[in-house]
């Protein structure tokens, strides 16, 4: 049997790629979809001891009565730890508790901050906005006070802007030095971008993007071309490998049997 | 700087000449809509995204009509997606003023088509923060504090429009959040379990149902199961609200469906796709689908029996089945023994 998936979809290679990044033992904030299929792919290859947290108040449940379809599902408290509520788990956050968090967004600036609000200008046209999202919900918390943030994204030049509409969940702000110190936040920042075509950090000096890897298909001038600004490419990026057939299986047959998250279709 | 809602002093004012007495509070829920929610206040929406949304409240709000109303959650789905709905089909009857806000949306099932129609041709006012931010607003309410300082989302464009104030701490020099207290008119609250005095115990997380309802003037709890208070009171450290905060208690089974309540039913995953179609087709320009939703369901109906007797039972019973059940057991075994 050969080694590594030849079908493996882009969300599958997301949750490959994220889970790989997490380290055993580590708490883990998680939102929903994909950053919960990577937590749990995780927990059943190399790192068992990694610690879920839900931002409905869930710590440390065990995810296997099915994959949660919100934060707040019943399937997120299922033998967990601990469990009270919202401000329970931030408050956590807050002190410290949280190693990772998983966030996204529409939209991302060279420096990692992120747009989960509206599209169009603001400050003017907020309660007129071209497109309307969500709006943060829990993740500029996590982008301010978990120790490190994981960025899940769509990798498409539109989303890839040197300037986004409206800084939902904060990064390294402008770049300049200590600016998340200064502006009062309590954790480091985001530490890596995963995208459907890429695995991203940031220069330690200019808090710039810069590429790590490159996923299988792609090339550095594939990633550049799909993104809207100039990352920083270092002399050692490598080819991140592949998902293997043994990942893929336990996506596909034990975490998201239904193909709730994983087989869903990439949304404009 | 305003209050929406009341203001600290009023709300302490409120609290202090309120009826505390451990008395029944069984009533209708036409009743208690008609008692507590008046147009133009702010209603503190609780639960979490689509997780025991007060849909039944929200249903008989809608069906008696109420204008200019205030919208306080974190992350909320279904009930105020009903009631943007209600809006958009007849806002002489149904309308909000303004939402605070951390997430209106659907998680798995998808976005909110209507609160993309409705901010995007201006019609409803927002103010933007975080769940955090939310949820520490209605603690600071439930404490009695005016504020509440608070560590994120420092560095985000939130704040440029919400009330938020950065200043330097006094103890350490850095730059803190502070948020003001939220004091919703009226808390909604779907909970498992109610005694008839208004004792409430939440199974699964608590979310910020406590904080809502201890913040707010008034609060109207609608339950799975009545129990028996001797059954309550038998764990007074899992009463997530006490009885002296509620103010109406009424027995609704299904009361959060198609939602999840903990331990009773899961996420419908037919139903909430069918409403939610039926508000993207509005936001596409097509009426029909959502008005026939409403007639169907909320106007056609005298109340949650009503619409729910309007779900085939097999549905109904798998969302039952495949959630795992209550288990509150305060036995145990010694280690080793």
């Amino acid at each position: 049997m050969p080694k590594y998936s030849e079908d493996f979809t882009p969300q599958e290679m997301i949750v490959v790629a994220g889970s790989r990044t997490l380290i055993d033992n580590k708490v883990v904030f998680a939102g929903t979809g994909l950053p919960m299929v990577a937590i749990t792919l995780a927990q059943l290859t190399h790192g068992p001891g990694i610690v879920p947290v839900f931002e409905a108040g869930a710590v440390g449940p065990e995810l296997s009565r099915g994959l949660p379809l919100s934060v707040g599902g019943s399937r997120t408290t299922y033998k967990a730890n601990y469990l009270l509520g919202l401000n329970s788990a931030f408050e956590l956050t807050q002190r410290g508790f949280c190693d990772f968090g998983f966030i996204g967004g529409a939209e991302i600036d060279p420096y990692g901050n992120l747009n989960s609000t509206m599209m169009g200008s603001f400050p003017d046209g907020y309660n007129k906005p071209k497109t309307r999202l969500p709006g943060s919900g829990g993740a500029s918390d996590m982008a301010c006070s978990c120790e490190r943030t994981i960025i899940i994204m769509v990798h498409e030049p539109r989303r890839f802007n040197e300037k986004i509409d409206y800084i939902t969940s904060p990064g390294y702000l402008d770049g300049s030095p200590n600016a998340r110190w200064r502006a009062g936040m309590a954790g480091q920042g985001p530490y890596r971008v995963i995208t459907t075509k890429a695995i991203m950090g940031f220069d330690d000096e200019t808090k710039r993007m810069k590429l790590i890897a490159t996923l299988p298909g792609e090339t550095v001038t594939s990633v550049q071309e799909a993104t809207g600004f100039k990352l920083i490419i270092p002399d050692d990026v490598y080819a991140f490998e592949p998902p293997t057939v043994e990942e893929v299986r336990l996506i596909r047959e034990v975490i998201d049997p239904k193909g709730y998250f994983v087989r869903k279709k990439i949304k404009e | 700087m305003y209050w929406t809602g009341l203001s600290p002093d009023e709300a302490r004012q409120f609290l202090a000449n309120k009826d505390k007495s451990k008395r029944d509070k069984r009533i209708s829920l036409k009743e208690a809509v008609q008692k507590y929610v008046k147009d133009g206040d702010n209603l503190g929406i609780a639960g979490f995204v689509n997780a025991r949304q007060p849909i039944a409240i929200v249903h008989e709000i809608i069906r008696q009509g109420r204008k200019d109303l205030t919208l306080s959650f974190q992350s909320a789905g279904l009930a105020p997606e009903y009631l943007c709905g209600a809006m958009c089909l007849d806002d002489s009857k149904n309308s909000i003023k303004r939402m605070e806000l951390a997430y209106l949306a659907h998680e798995a099932f998808g976005i909110s088509p209507l609160l993309r129609y409705l901010t995007e041709k201006s019609l409803v006012e927002l103010e933007d923060w975080s769940n955090y931010n939310m949820s520490a607003r209605f603690k600071a309410g439930s404490i009695g504090l005016p504020f509440i300082p608070c560590r994120s989302p420092m560095g985000s464009d939130m704040l440029k429009t919400n009330r938020a104030v950065v200043q330097d701490c006094p103890f350490t020099n850095r730059p803190i959040m502070l948020l003001p207290a939220s004091h919703p008119n009226v808390a909604l609250v779907h909970v498992q379990e109610a005694d008839i005095y208004g004792n409430c115990r939440i199974q699964g997380p608590l979310f910020t149902c406590p904080e809502i309802s201890m913040a707010s003037a008034h609060t109207i709890v609608t339950c799975d199961r009545l129990i028996e208070h001797e059954d309550m009171v038998r764990y007074p450290n899992r009463i997530s609200i006490p009885y002296f905060s509620v103010d109406a208690v009424i027995e609704v089974p299904y009361g959060a469906y198609p939602g999840n309540s903990n331990g009773l039913y899961y996420y419908d995953e037919k139903h909430i796709p069918e409403f939610r179609i039926a508000c993207e087709k509005f936001r596409k320009g097509d009426r029909a689908p959502l008005q026939e939703y409403y007639d169907n369901y909320i106007f056609g109906v005298e109340d949650t029996t009503g619409f729910i007797n309007r779900i085939p039972l097999s549905q109904i019973q798998y969302v039952e089945k495949i959630e795992p059940g209550i288990r509150l057991d305060a036995a145990y075994t010694v280690l080793g023994s």
